[in-house]
C-alpha cells in the first residue's frame, strides 16, 4: 500500500517533491585526486561516487596485452559505510555484484575510448560509491566519463546512465495508458525497493538536431531489475530513458566546460600567446 | 569573460564542422559520418595550409609519454642474466617518466662488434644506470634496448663501497677509493665538468 500512497497523495509528485521526468540534483567536481592522471567526483541527490583514472600505461601483467587496441581495467567498490539505512556491507568488493557492475562499466567504457590510439597498453578505471540512494550504477558511468575527460583520454563521447522506475506495479497488468504515465527517471532508493521495474540505460546521446526525433541515442548497457515488465511498454520507456540522458549530457556539459575556463585559463593563455 | 568569446572550448563528442575535401581532421579529432568531431577537452586551433585546412583540438592534460623506437632511454639495472638484463627505464632523453617503464636487453645488443664474446656480467651490474636506444617493439610487454654504439652504455656504476667509479676506458670502471678495477660496457658520456671548461 505504501506505493499507492505515493501516487495517490501528492497528485504526480514523488516522495520527494519531484515530478516524473525530473532529475535529482547532479553536483560535479574533476580533478579530485593528484595522484591519479583523472578524477571525478559526483553527486546524484545523496549518491556520491568517486572515480580515479589511471593510464595508458604498461600493463603490469605477463601476457595480457593487445597488439591492437589497449585494455580497459575496472573496479566498482561500494564502501562499506555506504547505505543510507543502518546496515553494514560485508566487504566492498569482490562479490557478485560489484563483478557484476565492474563487468558492464567495463564494456560502457570499451564503447567510448579510442582503445586503436593506445596499443599494447593498459586503463585502470577505479569506481568508489560512498553513499548509496538509488541509480548509483548510472551514477558511477558518468563519474567514470567525467575522469576520462579529465585524464585527457580520447574518447568518442559522453556515456551517458540513467534509471527510469515504473512505479505502479500493480496497474501493469491492467490498461496500458496508467503504466506509460509512471514510468519516474533517477529513481531514489525508495523507488528502487519499491515493488516495480528500474531500467537502467546507458546511452551515447547524439549530437545531431537532426536524429533527436527518430532516435536519441545509441544504447550500450541496458540492464533490468525487478518485477517482470510487459514488451509494450519497453519502447515508452526506453525513450523517457533516453530524454533523461539527453538531459544529463547538458549538465555535465556545462560541467566540463566550466571545469575548463577555470581551471585551465593560464595554459590556455599561454596557448593564445604561441 | 572576453578570452572565453576568443578561445573556442570544446568536450569530447561535439561535433565541429562537416569533413570534405578542405576542411581535415586532425590531432585530437575523429571523422565519422561525414563530420569531424573532437575527441579530447580542449581547444579548437585551425591550421591553414596551401590548399586545406586542418582543424585540430590541443587538450589540457598532459597524457603520459611511451618510449618510442629510436629514442635515447636512461635505465636501470635490475635483472642481470647470463642471455639479457632487465633494466627500467626512468627517463626519455631529458623528460623524467611519471611511472617506469620495463625494458630487456639482450646479450646480443650490448655491443657492436665482437657478439659471441660478450659477457653479461662483464658489462653490467644490478644497479647501474644505462644509457640505451628503443630497439622496435617485438614482444608485447618489454621494450628491446640497445647499447651498440660508443655513446650508450654505464654511465653511472657504484663499486661494493658505495662509490660511483670512475670510468677508465671503454671495457673498465675503477674505485676512486679502494683503486680496485671492474669491468663495464662503459658509455662514451662527456662528463659535465668538461662541459663547463668549454
Amino acid at each position: 500500500m505504501i506505493e499507492e500512497d505515493i501516487e495517490a497523495d501528492q497528485g504526480d509528485l514523488r516522495v520527494d517533491g519531484r515530478r516524473p521526468l525530473e532529475l535529482r540534483r547532479i553536483h560535479v567536481r574533476m580533478g579530485v585526486f593528484g595522484q591519479a592522471d583523472g578524477s571525478a567526483y559526483i553527486e546524484h541527490g545523496k549518491t556520491k561516487i568517486l572515480a580515479a583514472v589511471y593510464g595508458p600505461h604498461q600493463p603490469k601483467g605477463t601476457g595480457r596485452s593487445k597488439l591492437s587496441k589497449a585494455i580497459v581495467n575496472c573496479q566498482y567498490s561500494i564502501a562499506v559505510f555506504s547505505f543510507t539505512s543502518g546496515e553494514r556491507k560485508r566487504k566492498p568488493r569482490g562479490d557478485r555484484k560489484s563483478q557484476e557492475r565492474s563487468l558492464e562499466l567495463r564494456r560502457a567504457m570499451e564503447a567510448i575510448i579510442h582503445l586503436e590510439l593506445h596499443p599494447r597498453s593498459q586503463i585502470d578505471i577505479f569506481v568508489e560509491v560512498l553513499q548509496v540512494d538509488g541509480s548509483d550504477y548510472c551514477a558511477s558511468v558518468n563519474a567514470a566519463t567525467l575522469a576520462l575527460i579529465d585524464a585527457g583520454i580520447p574518447i568518442k563521447n559522453y556515456a551517458i546512465g540513467c534509471t527510469i522506475t515504473l512505479v505502479n506495479s500493480s496497474y501493469t497488468d491492467g490498461g496500458e495508458e496508467g503504466g506509460v504515465g509512471s514510468g519516474v527517471l533517477d529513481a531514489n532508493f525508495i523507488e528502487e525497493c519499491a515493488p516495480g521495474v528500474t531500467l537502467s540505460i546507458v546511452a551515447l546521446p547524439e549530437t545531431n538536431n537532426d536524429n533527436v526525433a527518430k532516435n536519441s541515442g545509441l544504447i550500450v548497457v541496458a540492464q533490468g531489475a525487478g518485477q517482470r515488465l510487459h514488451l509494450s511498454l519497453l519502447e515508452s520507456l526506453k525513450q523517457r530513458a533516453l530524454l533523461g540522458c539527453q538531459d544529463i549530457k547538458t549538465i555535465l556539459d556545462r560541467a566540463v566546460r566550466h571545469h575548463l575556463t577555470i581551471h585551465s585559463l593560464p595554459s590556455l593563455c599561454n596557448v593564445t600567446l604561441d | 569573460m572576453d578570452e572565453d568569446k576568443a578561445l573556442n572550448i570544446c568536450v569530447p563528442g561535439q561535433r565541429l564542422c562537416a569533413s570534405d575535401k578542405v576542411v581535415i581532421p586532425g590531432a585530437g579529432t575523429y571523422e565519422e559520418q561525414g563530420y569531424i568531431y573532437s575527441k579530447v577537452a580542449g581547444v579548437v586551433k585551425f591550421i591553414t595550409e596551401e590548399n586545406t585546412r586542418i582543424i585540430e583540438v590541443q587538450g589540457i592534460t598532459e597524457q603520459s609519454i611511451v618510449p618510442a623506437p629510436g629514442d635515447i632511454v636512461t635505465a636501470m639495472v635490475t635483472i642481470v642474466n647470463q642471455r639479457f638484463c632487465k633494466c627500467n627505464i626512468k627517463c626519455i632523453g631529458d623528460v623524467v617518466l611519471t611511472r617506469p617503464y620495463k625494458g630487456m636487453l639482450w646479450k646480443e645488443d650490448v655491443c657492436a662488434i665482437d657478439k659471441d664474446k660478450v659477457e653479461m656480467y662483464k658489462s653490467y651490474r644490478p644497479g647501474d644506470i644505462i644509457l640505451a636506444r628503443v630497439l622496435p617493439m617485438t614482444e608485447a610487454h618489454t621494450y628491446q634496448l640497445s647499447t651498440a654504439e660508443n655513446e650508450l652504455g654505464v654511465a653511472i656504476a657504484h663499486s661494493e663501497e658505495g662509490v660511483a667509479m670512475i670510468p677508465i676506458s671503454w671495457t673498465q670502471m675503477q674505485c676512486p677509493k679502494t683503486l680496485y678495477k671492474e669491468y663495464r660496457k662503459v658509455a662514451k658520456v662527456v662528463p659535465e665538468h668538461v662541459i663547463a671548461e668549454y
